[in-house]
């Protein structure tokens, strides 16, 4: 089942999230890698979650 | 087969508007393949259904219609069997909810791509910068909001939080998800925008 293991920007956004929250399975890993190899955009998405993050911790203090 | 669709004279006058058919399909399908196969579903049950044809519409308008509901035919397929693959991942990622609809086509591409963000340090230099990044905390609906900001302005355990609110841990993460898509577009209209102070 090659084609479960594809992962579009929709299924890569939910990756870059729920990995803050759960270890993703080396499938997954291997998966979300593949995509940002080749999409600018989630590669966007994904230092903008870094920057939320830093954001969100500066912001508590 | 009985009766062989050839025989009926205007079977090439349907086949004539297969080109235009296809293109009518791949506009809502945006795929070639299932477009094809749609048309081809579509122009199958025409000819079942041509006998009863009157011609008070054109053969065009007619096949269009018969078209139109083997479309949301496939595209309700389309969804059922994405929802199945999803639910077998385990993910619950709620990609079923209408709410990524708004944010991913039915592709899985954004319909807004997230923009390379220009020196997004320099914000948290600026007083105008936190600003906009409380109202739009503000904007969140109220559960996600509050989820996120125990989650990444305290630092709370995401198992923690997701008992104190009553809620699964997946269900947790997917509203983080949402709250993260949702802040991130909210910053990137009100400070990355055009109008966003440059350098620092």
């Amino acid at each position: 089942m090659a084609d479960s293991d594809k992962v579009d920007c929709r299924k890569a956004s939910w990756l870059l999230s729920v990995a803050s929250e759960r270890e993703l399975t080396a499938q997954e890993r291997q998966a979300l890698r593949e995509h940002l190899d080749r999409c600018l955009k989630c590669r966007n998405y994904e230092g903008q979650l870094k920057f939320l993050r830093e954001a969100s911790r500066r912001f508590g203090k | 087969m009985a009766q062989t669709p050839a025989a009926d004279p205007r079977f090439a006058e349907i086949e004539s508007h297969r080109p235009y058919l296809v293109r009518y399909a791949l506009a809502q399908l945006r795929d070639a393949e299932l477009a094809q196969e749609t048309v081809q579903e579509a122009l199958l049950a025409a000819l079942e259904a041509l006998p009863g044809f009157d011609g008070r519409s054109s053969l065009r308008t007619w096949l269009t219609a018969i078209l139109r509901f083997k479309v949301i035919d496939a595209q309700r397929r389309i969804a059922t069997d994405r929802r199945r693959l999803e639910s077998t991942d385990g993910d619950e990622d709620g990609a079923d909810e209408a709410w990524q609809d708004e944010l991913f086509d039915e592709t899985g591409h954004w319909r807004v791509a997230p923009r390379t963000w220009s020196d997004p340090e320099s914000a948290f230099e600026q007083a105008r910068f936190w600003e906009v990044f409380e109202k739009c905390l503000g904007r969140l609906p109220p559960a996600g909001g509050r989820v996120f900001f125990k989650r990444e302005v305290l630092g709370e355990e995401t198992r923690a939080i997701c008992g104190a609110e009553g809620i699964t841990e997946s269900n947790c993460w997917v509203m983080l998800h949402r709250a993260r898509l949702a802040l991130r577009a909210c910053l990137e209209s009100n400070w990355f925008g055009e109008e966003a102070p440059r350098g620092g």
